[in-house]
């Protein structure tokens, strides 16, 4: 019996040191050009269609992680956490949360479950203010989601929101913007010229790298590919309101509008006024876009009164 | 108590004369350190996922180690014939259980010391601060939640004819409760007489072992629990140790061990 | 001379699991007196009960009936154990433990100072021989030092009664010379040696009596040489009182 469970044993540290040495020499092949593609390929073999299933056990994993811990299981209300949060900040998901987050385990229902509430993350915190000692100086934490989202993308390449979230939390809290637009190169190798991604990226040379004209030339890349989506569809019937197309009308009206800001940026107001005017048909509040509008015709006009002075 | 610890020196001597607990713990290591040296974006101080890792690896280690030891003790003292010259000394099988149980329960102390000492050098190398009283805290009632698991392999050790029987069912019951036991209030209300009444039995009468896991406050840097939580949970614990180790006496007391 | 170890009705019955009637009886009402300094046999063919009465008189078997007794205390108190040394027929001890680890574990349990204890350790190694070993795990032994391992633990406590169950089984003719020269020391020390054996030879020299026991009921008790009568052998003895009939005589 002994010898058996030694061999056992020994052959799993053999297996377990040789899964190391592959993750460990992994990063080193990854610089070899020949072999960018062997992730894909490797995940797919190794665990077919259930990778996807796990990449979004790792997405969701990432959302635990993001509230230290406080998270429902399938036991528990989920509808309080129906949208991780850690996605919604980034644009990349619609947040569909609806629930008591602060309370998705209801009351007490018995003494074993309210004893057992002491030994468990009982209070809803985000990392990124402070979570659980709220401590905002503790906020660079959120970096602790990276590892399971960089998971999550390597098992599902192609999930969009997972590039775009990394890359999120990569810039606006961790300072990291190369890391965030390597992050996001890497999500348009699997999803060639996605316009989310694109968007993504833009930000990163506009919000970061304050690079205009390359942030421009990105986000109208990104248009043309969400128009090339479908050719045929006139652009009235895309944006008409509904929850079906809703991903389709946002990420359209998000490229208008940063567009719309960015010649605002470089005061080219009048490409300004017609981004927004781009970006009224597919926005809930056209009221807001005609603020801007006018805004924009005004400064206009306070330009142009020089110049019909001189003329 | 002279005889039980002298019963419990041979059960500790034995873990550490036999080659599982060094293979885990070596196994353990060698993951750990693979993971901690994984690069995520160029962000060193990167160290949760790796707690979460190294506290699960310790976990499915003690549970290995407790209940393989344990199970194993009376059958072997059997199947051995070393039980014969033992219990022909003035030593009562009442004496003998307590000492196999105490035995178990130190030597598996002795292995969590082991690993959280580990766990604690390799965070503190990353986190670069060492709550000790959070590490205590998990430590402890890690230990406790092996008592009630080292008193239960024991007694299935006496209802059960094989070790491996009694092992996998203790593993199967274990790793339930720490999965569902929480829930199964829940899913009883959501049930049909008498399934509803069975799985409410069930709820109420089993060691609730998740109460003694704090993984998930270790990982995620929560404050330190309130003592009287700590002390209130050793005490329900100390309550279950002492049923099964009672109901384990009377059974071994009337068996006929030639 | 006074009763140190005593049975009166010792009655065993083994039952069947599910009907929980008794199947098969292995002591029959035993009543046994062994006297403090004698050196008395127990014997009895295969399955007469031999190791069933040494299990009760050990507390492993709970009787059906009857009482057992040693030094006039009840044998299912663990009390009465503390005076008694037992050898088994065949036995392995802890592997992982040395032949001075597991005598000192003994020596703990029958709570022996630690002074004494160590002086009992070194004594007893030294005489079954295994001084030079003391220190190397019981695995690397061979079946004959496992056995006089075995003696070591049983003389640990220097016991007032040795029970031996077959302790010459299984032993090179040099193994039992050495088994029946520990034996008289012990005789010649005043203690009281009880063991079953089917070396009636054996029996006939060191014995100062015996007992017989068949199918669960004791046959003829008394000293060596009134068992024997006018036999040349105890063999011839053993064999008449068990009822033994050649194929050739009838």
């Amino acid at each position: 019996m002994m010898p058996n469970r030694t061999l056992l044993l020994s052959l799993a540290a053999l297996f377990i040191l040789s899964f190391g040495l592959a993750a460990w020499l992994e990063p080193q092949f990854q610089t070899l050009s020949f072999n960018r593609d062997l992730p894909d390929d490797f995940w797919a073999n190794l665990l077919d269609d259930s990778r996807y299933l796990l990449a979004n056990s790792a997405y969701v994993t990432a959302d635990e992680y993001y509230h230290s811990g406080y998270y429902p299981t399938i036991f528990d209300n989920n509808q309080a956490f129906e949208t991780p949060h850690m996605a919604e900040d980034t644009g990349a998901v619609a947040s569909h949360n609806s629930g008591n987050e602060e309370g998705f385990m209801g009351p007490p229902r018995d003494w074993i479950d309210a004893f057992g509430r002491h030994f468990i993350p009982n209070r809803h915190t985000h990392l990124d203010e402070g979570g659980p000692t709220d401590d905002l100086s503790t906020s660079s934490k959120v970096s602790e989601i990276l590892p399971w989202l960089k998971l999550s993308a390597e098992l599902d390449p192609e999930d969009v929101k997972t590039f775009v979230v990394t890359a999120f939390w990569l810039r606006t809290r961790l300072n990291q913007d190369n890391e965030a637009e390597q992050v996001l190169r890497e999500g348009l190798r699997s999803n060639p010229g996605n316009p989310q991604l694109l968007y993504e990226l833009g930000r990163v040379y506009f919000e970061s790298y304050h690079n205009i004209p390359r942030a421009r030339t990105i986000w109208e890349a990104a248009l043309r590919t969400w128009q090339a989506e479908a050719p045929n569809e006139p652009l009235s019937e895309r944006l008409k309101p509904g929850i079906e197309n809703f991903d389709d009308r946002f990420i359209y009206e998000q490229l208008q509008v940063s567009l719309a800001n960015l010649e605002q940026a470089a005061g080219n107001y009048q490409a300004a006024i017609d981004r927004w005017q781009l970006a009224r048909p597919a926005t809930p509040v056209p009221q807001d876009i005609n603020l801007h509008i006018k805004d924009l015709k005004f400064k206009l006009s306070q330009t142009n009164a020089p110049s019909q002075i001189s003329h | 108590m002279r005889n039980i610890f002298a019963v419990a020196g041979i059960a500790i001597k034995e873990l550490y004369r036999r080659k599982d607990f060094y293979v885990l713990f070596i196994l353990t290591i060698l993951i750990c350190v693979v993971m901690a040296t994984v690069n995520i974006y160029n962000n060193p101080d990167i160290i949760r996922y790796v707690k979460a890792i190294c506290l699960l690896l310790i976990w499915v280690s003690s549970l290995v180690i407790a209940i393989t030891t344990t199970a194993r003790q009376i059958p072997a003292e059997r199947e051995q014939r070393t039980l014969l010259p033992l219990l022909a000394k003035p030593l009562s099988r009442s004496e003998l259980i307590l000492g196999k149980f105490f035995g178990c329960w130190f030597a598996c102390g002795l292995t969590l010391l082991c690993f959280y000492v580990f766990f604690g050098v390799l965070t503190a190398s990353h986190e670069h601060h060492w709550p000790i009283l959070n590490y205590f805290q998990a430590a402890f009632m890690h230990w406790i939640a092996l008592g009630i698991i080292v008193a239960m392999a024991l007694l299935g050790s006496l209802v059960f004819a094989a070790p491996s029987s009694n092992s996998t069912i203790c593993f199967i019951i274990a790793a339930g409760i720490l999965f569902v036991g929480r829930y199964l209030g829940k899913v009883a209300l959501q049930m049909h007489e008498p399934g509803r009444f069975i799985v409410s039995a069930i709820y109420y009468a089993i060691p609730h072992l998740e109460f003694f896991d704090l993984r998930k406050l270790l990982v995620h840097d929560w404050p330190l629990l309130e003592w009287k939580f700590i002390w209130l949970a050793a005490g329900y614990g100390a309550v279950y140790m002492f049923v099964f180790l009672v109901a384990a006496c009377l059974i071994f007391r009337r068996k006929a061990v030639n | 001379m006074s009763a140190i170890l005593k049975t009166e009705k010792l009655r065993v019955e083994y039952k069947n699991r599910e009907t929980r009637q008794a199947v098969k009886v292995a002591l029959a009402g035993l009543d046994l007196e062994v006297n403090a300094g004698e050196v008395f046999g127990f014997l009895g063919p295969n399955g007469a009960g031999k190791t069933t009465t040494m299990n009760v008189l050990l507390g492993f078997l709970q009787p059906t009936g009857g009482t057992a007794s040693l030094f006039g205390i009840n044998v299912n108190r663990p009390i009465a154990r503390q005076r008694i040394g037992y050898l088994p027929e065949m036995t392995y001890y802890y592997k992982f433990l040395t032949a001075e680890e597991i005598l000192r574990f003994y020596s703990k349990i029958f709570g022996l100072p630690n002074a004494e204890a160590e002086r009992r350790i070194n004594d007893v190694l030294k005489l079954v021989e295994l001084e030079s070993s003391r220190k190397r795990l019981i695995k690397t032994y061979s079946k004959g030092m496992q056995q006089r391992v075995g003696l070591a633990q049983a003389l640990i406590n220097n016991p007032d009664l040795l029970m031996l169950d077959e302790p010459t089984s299984g032993l090179d003719p040099l193994g039992r010379m050495k088994v029946r020269e520990i034996i008289q020391r012990l005789k010649q020390e005043g203690k009281t040696v009880f063991f079953s054996s089917h070396e009636l030879g054996e029996v006939e020299t060191i014995c100062d009596r015996v007992a017989i026991i068949h199918q669960g009921e004791l046959k003829a008790v008394g000293p060596v040489h009134e068992i024997m009568g006018q036999r040349s052998n105890l063999e011839k003895a053993f064999l008449d009182i068990v009822g033994y009939q050649s194929q050739s005589a009838s």
